[in-house]
């Protein structure tokens, strides 16, 4: 179907998350397989009667097109576009950009031998089910989170193409660790590390690319969105800070403890005469990862304080009428 | 010399691709197995050996980076699984004419509106691909290359106007499809010969009883 050269070019280029065959165990082949079949019987039942095959064909076709139009990463590696957020924007549904990027990864591993056969199922799970359903949940969100205009589409269609890229490599990690392919502490953080640096390359060009289409052929994209309710911004933008945000978090030490290293007495910190258990030393969560433990204990202090902050309103302001 | 068709060779390839990836790990003899499996079909498909192996380099490379982290027999084995797996599918790839690659995809066992979605895909991308093809040369004659070349690669406006061309012609191509009488289903013609049928229900039997028998042999 294409030269040599493209073929190797897309080689290359493509895999970064496609898990070759052989690196999942059978039975999670098989339960991803199951996973995904199911899941596209469904697409295919809940699609709209008036999507016709050729334009999801060539939606597909563009993706996967879109993806040999590489951007350089760090350290000499490259990136492409994965584009399950773009699918949803331009798709306008989930569904059907389910297939889309399902029918891409279809194609790679049968004409392009990139991702396994076996694999197939797997990578179905991560890039068409994962990716495509964490852009479409967020990807709405964050529009109306911005205040709702069309304008607001490409900023949040970036976001959230960057938070749906570490989601599926995220996916395709736990798979592996599933499979007894790749211990936690090895795939986790260096999968994440990676696709934190592609999904900020995935979040640019999505965005760049949707800007370029709401300047030229603005009626391509969704229309506005309504404004979310205002109590609403503030908890949906924290959470976000915390889960998402959190994950770039530095690891050096703050200011107070680089002293206490630097003047030696970090140690003091240690003699402790009654050592009381906390769940999230650190804001870490022992036997999970250092940043995924960040950004769980990241989410859940922002809604303990929440919700404490929200009983003791209530509480004073009963009092004081 | 045995002559086998394009769907029996496709569905052959992926069948002993399933077979290879499911060996059970570090099971070494049976993996030696199938990589004589491996190479006779590739000598059975008359595979352009160079190329062959210059793809199977550029992955091996990707593979290691994988696989090696995890460190001793357990990557080398993941390596060498996968690569008997990359050698299957792609001796079958490489020896198939480009323009029969659609054709073979029509031999797969999905269901129809999958099928038409990846058969059509497949037309198009070809078009895509050739597109981009056109790009770069456009980019190139405006001098968009030299130190900042990679600024014209990240370019939104390339993958931009790319979906407004892509939509341009995938209309095209739809209104000469519907005067040609397309009427929302493709035309399918599967080959059904029957002793072919019966061949490859007796290779799958072969292949997948001496995947299954590795497991049991490791438990002994």
């Amino acid at each position: 179907m294409t030269s040599l050269k493209s073929k190797l070019d897309h080689y290359i280029k493509n895999k970064i998350m496609h898990i070759p065959d052989g690196f999942i165990s059978p039975p999670v082949a098989v339960m991803t397989t199951v996973i995904s079949a199911g899941v596209l019987t469904l697409s295919f039942s809940k699609m709209g009667k008036d999507v016709k095959a050729p334009v999801i064909a060539l939606t597909t076709a563009f993706i996967f097109a879109a993806q040999m139009i590489n951007f350089p990463v760090a350290g000499g590696t490259s990136g492409h576009l994965l584009g399950a957020t773009l699918a949803v924007v331009i798709l306008g549904d989930p569904w059907v950009a389910t297939i889309s990027i399902s029918t891409v990864l279809l194609i790679q591993a049968l004409l392009f031998a990139d991702g396994g056969i076996t694999a197939l199922g797997a990578n179905i799970f991560n890039m068409g089910i994962v990716g495509v359903w964490v852009s479409w949940l967020l990807v709405t969100t964050i529009q109306r989170l911005l205040g709702g205009a069309k304008k607001r589409l490409p900023l949040a269609a970036g976001i959230t193409a960057a938070i749906s890229t570490v989601s599926a490599a995220v996916s395709c990690s736990l798979l592996l660790i599933i499979s007894g392919t790749a211990p936690l502490n090895l795939v986790l953080p260096a999968m994440t590390g990676t696709h934190i640096l592609i999904g900020v390359g995935e979040g640019l060009i999505t965005g760049s690319v949707l800007r370029y289409l709401l300047a030229t052929n603005p009626d391509l994209l969704p229309d506005d969105e309504s404004k979310l309710d205002k109590w609403l911004v503030p908890v949906i933008g924290t959470l976000l800070v915390a889960g998402v945000l959190s994950l770039l978090a530095s690891s050096w030490p703050d200011g107070l403890e680089k002293v206490a290293e630097n003047l030696g007495f970090i140690h003091l910190a240690e003699n402790v005469r009654v050592e009381v258990p906390t769940p999230f030393a650190d804001y870490q969560i022992s036997g999970i990862n250092e940043q995924i433990g960040t950004s769980i204990s990241g989410v859940l202090g922002t809604l303990i304080c929440f919700g404490l902050a929200f009983f003791m309103t209530k509480f004073i302001s009963r009092k004081s009428a | 010399m045995l002559k086998l068709s394009l769907f029996l060779r496709l569905r052959l390839s992926l069948i002993l691709v399933i077979s290879t990836a499911l060996i059970k790990t570090n099971n070494w003899s049976f993996l030696f197995i199938y990589i004589l499996i491996a190479l006779c079909w590739c000598i059975f498909l008359k595979t352009p050996i160079k190329i062959l192996l210059k793809l199977l380099g550029a992955e091996l490379i990707l593979l290691s980076l994988m696989a090696l982290p995890l460190g001793g027999e357990k990557a080398g084995f993941l390596m060498v699984r996968s690569l008997i797996c990359l050698l299957i599918m792609n001796s079958f790839l490489l020896s198939v004419p480009k323009y029969h690659l659609s054709i073979a995809l029509k031999g797969l066992p999905l269901p129809k509106k999958m099928q038409e979605i990846v058969i059509l895909t497949g037309e198009y991308l070809e078009i895509l691909l050739l597109e981009i093809q056109h790009m770069e040369i456009s980019a190139k004659l405006r001098s968009l290359n030299g130190n900042s070349n990679w600024l014209r690669y990240i370019s939104a406006a390339m993958i931009g106007s790319l979906y407004l061309r892509s939509l341009d012609r995938a209309q095209r191509v739809y209104d000469a499809m519907v005067i040609r009488g397309y009427n929302g289903t493709f035309p399918l013609e599967i080959d059904n010969n029957k002793s072919e049928n019966f061949m490859l229900i007796i290779l799958s039997i072969m292949v997948m009883s001496l995947t299954f028998s590795s497991y049991k042999i490791w438990i002994n």
